[in-house]
């Protein structure tokens, strides 16, 4: 079975303590308790989640939507995006099933990445390790004014900016995460496809919005 | 070593790798806390805390604040010298309402504990041994067990059941330390079970509006019979179509079709299948007429060309040379290679009728012909896109695909019968196989709603163990014996064969 990796990458860093750290968390049970209800998600989707503070740690392995449970998460540390992005591209390598004569491998992994800082690591090395793999659709989130979107923009074009990183906003967010994994989900479902643009991906809400 | 801060920094693996190995150091780290809540909470506060209810047998043992004086073994209360027993008045009062505050309590309540989340209608079955674990209680029971359909059963220490609905249910788990006794408090704690939706249950069949344009039925079967002759018996066909879940999901038509021939006169049997592209908006319409086109083409051009063609086939049998084959090959040409072409031209004329681009057709298509000749079977094909086509016998062994599928390792690269370049004479040429065979046991046609489940590569469409799988899988559910009309019903059954994450049209045709 071709799998649909999805990687969620969440700063925990001490900043995000408090209401953000709360509210990613209950995003990511929504995220995860929606999806179960979708069939193509149920069937396709796989999820992992990294977090990274001090350092990235990649806290559930790419797991089956259905096998899925939250682990507790606590915000700490500094902002070691580098390091984060060196991981995923780890995973990725160890995770997800390669194309071969005799398999059929996974799709494309989606990746939503989420900060609220400055990532202090040397950011540019795991950059470097993360563009020589081919990721699929890569969703980079700067919650709050305070995180770098001209460095999230080096990781991916597709950068989306939340005004402020409380619950109900923050919440919105992982609804329309969830919304955009589903419709990839149903895209390669229909025609063979991943998911390649923002314009394939659901409309975002309000409180999330495009950096262009 | 400041613990706090590693215990507030660790994640759930360290702490619990860190808690093996400095056991005795964190439960000290808690009493030392526990002191120093008591020295700076409200004195009324302190007694009620720590005091454990006082059976009214007289035992003062039961009573007690805690008095580390044992650093190996701190969970086990003082002794009982060591005690302070409090008034009785005090006991009653503040007794079992509190929880004690030790550290196998805190260590259940700030312990990971998870059960494996279940399925619907899947049967539930684990062993859950939380003494192994915490070997300082016992007497686990669960509250809300039963809602989720499940049991445990305390002497396995299994938790098992076939949960009914699908939901996220709070458990409670309820458990005792060791020295335990009438009216002391239990621990308690609360546990998230997740039990997951049956997918299938999450499918609905919704079917296709008959009002849209190019409606097509959302199944279809056929069977045709080819009787025996002079007491010979023949091979007959049968083909069998059906929508996919994902298209049956959100009532949109079948994209699939086929379309199957008996020329009595001639004995040639003609066999079409076709896939219409899923992103091609037409599609639907794209596959019907390939199909069409297709058997009657062939159909005509046999009428034409079958007396010189019979004649090469049989030359070529006798003598298999290059110089014969080629002959051969370019009458087949003339006959499927233009069975294509018309089916292609046949579509844009229709695109072109109802001005929609070509591409909204867009469609595969496997075609073959083939007929019993006393040296043997003749089976020619024509290919584009995906899904496959091959000869295949169960004993002896053998396994002839009929050309390569195109793509579908990277996605995008499929090819259609309604793109230009697929027509020009050298890649119909190129896209041509024939063989003459013994018999077989089955010619099989597929879109790739069923190569993807059922071989999963190209690679293994040429593997004829994967080939023997399918084939005593398909048996298994379809008799295939000579003549048996029900083989049809039968075949589309089996179509609906569950493959998670493929929910493609399916269509198959097997001359058997």
């Amino acid at each position: 079975m071709r799998r649909l990796p999805v990687y969620l990458v969440l700063d925990t860093s001490g900043s995000m303590t408090g209401e953000p750290i709360e509210a990613v968390k209950n995003g990511v049970q929504v995220l995860v308790s929606s999806l179960r209800q979708d069939p193509y998600a149920l069937e396709t989707a796989f999820l992992s989640v990294i977090t990274f503070n001090s350092a990235a740690k990649q806290i559930v392995p790419l797991t089956e939507l259905s096998m899925f449970q939250m682990p507790d998460i606590q915000a700490s540390g500094t902002t070691s995006l580098g390091d984060a992005l060196s991981l995923l591209s780890q995973k990725m390598d160890t995770e997800v099933t390669k194309t071969t004569a005799e398999q059929k491998g996974d799709w494309k992994p989606l990746v939503f990445i989420m900060t609220d800082g400055e990532p202090t690591d040397n950011w540019q090395k795991g950059l470097t390790e993360f563009q020589k793999r081919k990721f699929g659709m890569v969703v980079a989130c700067a919650a709050g004014q305070g995180a770098n979107t001209g460095i999230l923009k080096q990781i991916t074009e597709v950068v989306v900016q939340l005004d402020t990183a409380d619950s109900a906003t923050i919440k919105a967010f992982f609804k329309w995460v969830s919304a955009s994994v589903s419709t990839g989900s149903q895209k390669i479902e229909a025609s063979g496809k991943e998911v390649s643009g923002l314009n394939e991906l659901p409309p975002p809400p309000p409180e999330v919005n495009i950096v262009v | 070593m400041d613990l706090k801060k590693i215990i507030v920094d660790a994640s759930e693996d360290r702490i619990e790798d860190f808690r093996s190995k400095n056991q005795s150091q964190i439960e000290t780290f808690i009493l030392d806390l526990w002191k120093e809540y008591q020295q700076n909470s409200d004195p009324v506060e302190i007694d009620q805390g720590p005091v454990i209810d006082l059976a009214d047998d007289g035992d003062d043992r039961q009573c007690g604040e805690y008095q580390p004086n044992d650093p190996e073994n701190p969970d086990e209360p003082g002794s009982p010298d060591e005690i302070n027993v409090n008034e009785t008045e005090m006991q009653k009062q503040g007794a079992s309402e509190r929880p004690p505050y030790d550290a196998i309590d805190l260590q259940i309540k700030s312990r990971h504990i998870a059960l494996p989340n279940g399925k619907v209608n899947q049967n539930y079955d684990i062993h859950f041994d939380i003494e192994k674990i915490i070997p300082e209680i016992s007497g686990i029971r669960f509250e809300g067990l039963d809602q989720a359909g499940l049991q445990f059963v305390p002497e396995t220490k299994k938790i098992t059941g076939i949960p009914q609905a699908a939901g996220d249910y709070k458990i409670k788990m309820y458990c005792r330390r060791h020295d335990w006794e009438e009216g002391k408090p239990t621990i308690e704690r609360e546990i998230t079970l997740i039990i997951n939706p049956d997918p299938r249950s999450l499918w609905v069949d919704l079917p296709t509006p008959e009002d849209i344009e190019y409606y097509k039925p959302d199944c279809n079967r056929e069977f045709i019979k080819v009787e025996a002759s002079e007491t010979v018996a023949r091979k007959d066909m049968v083909a069998a179509s059906k929508r996919g879940r994902s298209h049956a999901h959100e009532g949109k038509p079948r994209d699939d079709d086929f379309m199957l021939h008996f020329d009595d006169g001639s004995g040639w049997y003609v066999m079409a299948v076709a896939d219409g592209a899923g992103s091609a908006r037409y599609s639907r319409e794209g596959s019907r007429i390939a199909c069409r086109t297709a058997v009657d083409t062939c159909i005509t051009e046999i009428k034409n060309r079958g007396e010189t063609f019979e004649k090469q086939i049989r030359t070529f049998s006798n003598v298999r040379s290059e110089e014969n084959r080629k002959q051969a090959g370019d009458t087949l040409y003339h006959i499927i290679g233009t069975a294509a072409f018309k089916s292609h031209k046949d579509i844009e004329k229709e695109a072109v009728d109802k001005g929609n681009p070509i591409k909204d057709y867009a469609t595969t298509l496997i075609l073959s012909i083939c007929k019993k000749f006393d040296f043997g079977w003749f089976v020619g094909a024509f290919w584009v896109g995906d899904g496959g086509i091959g000869i295949y016998a169960k004993e002896p062994p053998f396994l002839k695909v009929l050309g390569e599928a195109d793509g579908g390792e990277f996605a995008g690269q499929t090819r259609f019968l309604t793109m230009t370049e697929i027509v020009q004479p050298m890649e119909l040429y190129r896209r041509l196989r024939f063989d003459i065979v013994d018999d077989f046991t089955a010619l099989i046609l597929m879109t790739d709603g069923v190569t993807d489940p059922k071989f999963e590569t190209d690679a293994n469409l040429n593997r004829i163990e994967k080939w023997h799988d399918f084939w005593n899988n398909l048996s298994q559910e379809v008799d295939f014996s000579d003549d048996h009309e029900n083989s049809a019903e039968q075949l589309l059954k089996w179509l609906d064969f569950w493959s998670p994450g493929n929910h493609d049209d399916r269509t198959i045709a097997i001359l058997f």
